[in-house]
């Protein structure tokens, strides 16, 4: 061997057998790591290639003009200039979008909260309640479930049977642009099912002693779950309100189900995503609509922001 | 190290995964397959299927797949896999689209194949016009149809109100209209279906007044007054109970299953006549079709047959050849014919009009008697609808809905209509 390694031969030698314990070094590496990465296979191909990629391809875009059918033509920032100063639809969708945030995100926790509190309590047949509260979750972005909030919340539906009984004739909820939003309000806190899940789970986190304690002390049903169910579960609420915020700026199978993909009456449904759609795919406007979507990003990014950092006012976590 | 490796791995992951993307397109690509697809309701896809079988029956070897949506999924759908490279070889298209398709590439011309493989010598020759754009053949047209008013006739003799003639004008429908909402035979019931936001009955008034939606060279039609006016007369019908408040128009999605004629809520409403016999499955009362009013007795009609869609070759498809083979078997072949009816519209081709009629059931009688007997109310066929088109339409609809939920008076209304649209046409 070291014979070799003073003729040049020897040194392409010495470079062959630094790259064998290179070798050996990568089939240990790869012998070990191989079923992790494997298994992480459909991950990877899943976020470089439905994820990742189409999402830098779209930044790309929303610099240029693209019909689909012709190559994209570099416009600069024209896109984004367009959204800020002209577009009167943009305001509108935003608007319509907030309402529903606003709206539908409080309604639903609370709403998930209750009756993961009320399952809570050690029900006999937990498990059958539990899958039927979710139910709704599961068929929610589905047309059927867009089907039926029609035939609810239309002028001859269920809603206003049941409130003609009272005297009072209601309007086409679902048709009128001052309701139509408020509808499908109604449609995502009844699809409720996700966050109490999370919400049952976390209630099972809160140690049983605290209550028993705080009933000798003599403190009232409300008083615990003030003082205590509500403050252990903060991280639990703060992970499901920044999930639903995000989901809800997301929203669009319920508004283009209903409203036919036009956001009407009057763009009373137009959400945001509905409108980027609409820009798309209807008005063959890919670039621009890309634009749009960069915008929602930063707008939900901004969001998530501003709740992790306000959460460290309000936000206990157990230590 | 690990990232060499995890590089390499990737690589070749990479590789894998192309040869095998490449294996797929070359199983796909053989000349023999064809891909369909169009817009419509189970039984237009019914026929079509029955057709393809028929084809595949005639050719051996070929095998012919289709896809439908609504109309308004097919459009996005569409749109993507022209994008994706990945557009079905044959493609029902619309007149609304045909020109956007064709100037930006993405239909095969089609004259260099007639009249050896596709034959259109006995074709209406303002149809094929219809389906030209900038001297090339883009689409062959499946069938005429005209925009027409669909007619409960048991509701209107219920109310004791008689059938509107070709002569009627708006006025006269509107008291008709009334009357029967004021009849009120039937829970929730109203006369007409609101129109205003209804492009193809703007469009059919605007004719009458000697205007047109857009112009040859795709600038916009009509003025503020024209507009203006039109929301004015519905929001008069409005008042008067002639037609369908607000918030009942606004569930109408522009299909047939939506029509205030179809949910019941009104005695009449507007649409195709092609769509006549799928109106007639959903309705268990005696539906007719007669034309849109007229603005005074004795002013022309606005009406114009117009191919109600075509069959397309995309540019991208391996199998043009055999794609123009199956077009011209759709539109000639006796045999497909029958299969078809006259669900696409009457036939274009003479002959094959005459096949058709022999065989025709009540339904399909009507609508072919309809086509046929428009006489003066028929016109020349508008230009081709320039790009922005699609989104003048919403903006119509829009509108009128914010003219009918009292947000806009009519005047401002049509204002802003002008305004919209002239800017929608401005950016392209």
């Amino acid at each position: 061997m070291s014979n070799a390694m003073r003729t040049p031969a020897g040194a392409i030698n010495v470079e062959r057998y630094q790259g064998a314990v290179a070798e050996g070094r990568f089939r240990r590496l790869w012998n070990a790591n191989a079923p992790g990465y494997l298994f992480l296979l459909p991950w990877l191909i899943g976020f470089f290639g439905l994820t990742l990629g189409p999402a830098l391809i779209s930044l790309y875009l929303s610099f240029t003009d693209f019909d689909m059918l012709q190559s994209p033509r570099w416009v600069g920032m024209a896109n984004y200039v367009r959204i800020a100063t002209a577009d009167p639809k943009f305001s509108a969708a935003m608007h319509v979008t907030l309402t529903y945030v606003v709206f539908s995100v409080p309604f639903k926790l609370t709403f998930a909260l209750l009756v993961a509190m009320a399952l809570n309590r050690g029900l006999r047949g937990l498990t059958f309640y539990r899958a039927i509260f979710y139910l709704p979750s599961l068929l929610g972005g589905s047309v059927a479930i867009a089907v039926l909030w029609r035939q609810l919340f239309a002028s001859d539906g269920l809603v206003n049977a049941a409130l003609s009984q009272v005297g009072i004739e209601g309007p086409s909820w679902i048709s009128h642009p001052n309701y139509s939003i408020y509808t499908l309000v109604a449609l995502s806190v009844w699809q409720f099912g996700s966050p109490m899940i999370i919400f049952l789970a976390g209630l099972r986190q809160i140690p049983q002693d605290m209550y028993e304690a705080a009933s000798l002390d003599g403190a009232s049903k409300f008083r615990q779950f003030y003082k205590i169910t509500l403050p252990l579960l903060t991280p639990v609420i703060f992970f499901n309100a920044v999930v639903q915020t995000i989901d809800a700026f997301k929203a669009f199978t319920p508004a283009f189900i209903i409203s036919g993909g036009t956001g009407g009456p009057i763009n009373s449904t137009l959400f945001y995503t509905l409108y980027l759609y609409q820009e798309a795919f209807g008005n063959f406007r890919m670039g621009y609509a890309s634009a749009l979507a960069w915008i929602l990003v930063l707008i939900i990014a901004v969001f998530t922001a501003f709740s992790f950092l306000t959460s460290r006012y309000w936000v206990h976590y157990d230590d | 190290m690990s990232l060499r490796v995890s590089r390499r791995n990737f690589v070749a992951g990479g590789a894998t995964l192309l040869s095998l993307s490449a294996l797929g397109t070359s199983a796909l690509a053989q000349e023999k397959r064809l891909r369909l697809l169009w817009w419509g309701s189970q039984p237009r896809a019914d026929r079509t299927n029955k057709v393809s079988q028929l084809y595949q029956t005639k050719n051996a070897g070929t095998s012919i797949t289709g896809e439908f949506l609504g109309w308004g999924d097919y459009w996005p759908r569409l749109a993507t896999q022209v994008a994706g490279r990945n557009a079905p070889d044959v493609i029902q298209m619309d007149y609304r689209y045909i020109v956007q398709y064709a100037r930006r590439g993405a239909l095969a011309p089609l004259e260099s194949y007639m009249p050896a493989k596709l034959n259109l010598d006995d074709f209406d020759k303002a149809q094929i016009e219809g389906g030209s754009v900038d001297g090339h053949l883009y689409g062959v047209s499946l069938g005429a149809n005209s925009a027409a008013t669909v007619l409960n006739t048991t509701a209107f003799k219920e109310a004791g109100v008689d059938l509107p003639t070709q002569a009627t004008t708006w006025d006269e429908f509107a008291r008709m209209g009334a009357e029967i909402t004021k009849a009120g035979k039937r829970k929730g019931m109203f006369g007409l279906a609101d129109g205003s936001g209804g492009e193809p009955l703007f469009e059919n008034w605007l004719r009458q007044r000697g205007k047109a939606l857009y112009t040859a060279d795709g600038k916009i039609g009509f003025g503020v007054d024209d507009a203006s006016e039109w929301y004015d007369m519905w929001a008069k019908f409005r008042e008067a109970g002639a037609c369908v408040p607000a918030d009942i128009q606004a569930l109408d999605k522009n299909d047939i299953e939506t029509n205030t004629v179809s949910l019941g809520k009104s005695a009449a409403g507007f649409a195709h006549s092609n769509q006549f016999v799928a109106y007639q499955a959903m309705n268990k009362d005696k539906l007719a079709l007669t034309n849109y009013m007229r603005i005074k007795a004795d002013s022309k009609g606005g009406h114009y047959r117009k191919p109600s869609m075509f069959f397309s070759v995309s540019a991208q498809s391996k199998a043009i050849d055999l794609a123009v083979d199956y077009i011209n078997f759709f539109v000639k072949n006796p045999e497909a014919v029958l299969l078809l009816d006259v669900e696409r519209g009457i036939p274009e081709s003479a002959a094959m009009r005459e096949v058709v009629a022999a065989k025709l059931d009540e339904n399909g009688k009507v609508a072919l008697a309809y086509v046929s007997g428009l006489g003066d109310l028929a016109g020349k066929l508008p230009p081709p609808p320039p790009a922005g088109a699609g989104e003048g339409e919403l903006m119509l609809r829009n509108i009128a809905e914010q003219v009918g939920f009292g947000q806009l008076s009519p005047a401002d209304g049509g204002k802003q209509l002008v305004t919209e649209i002239t800017q929608i046409l401005a950016r392209g």
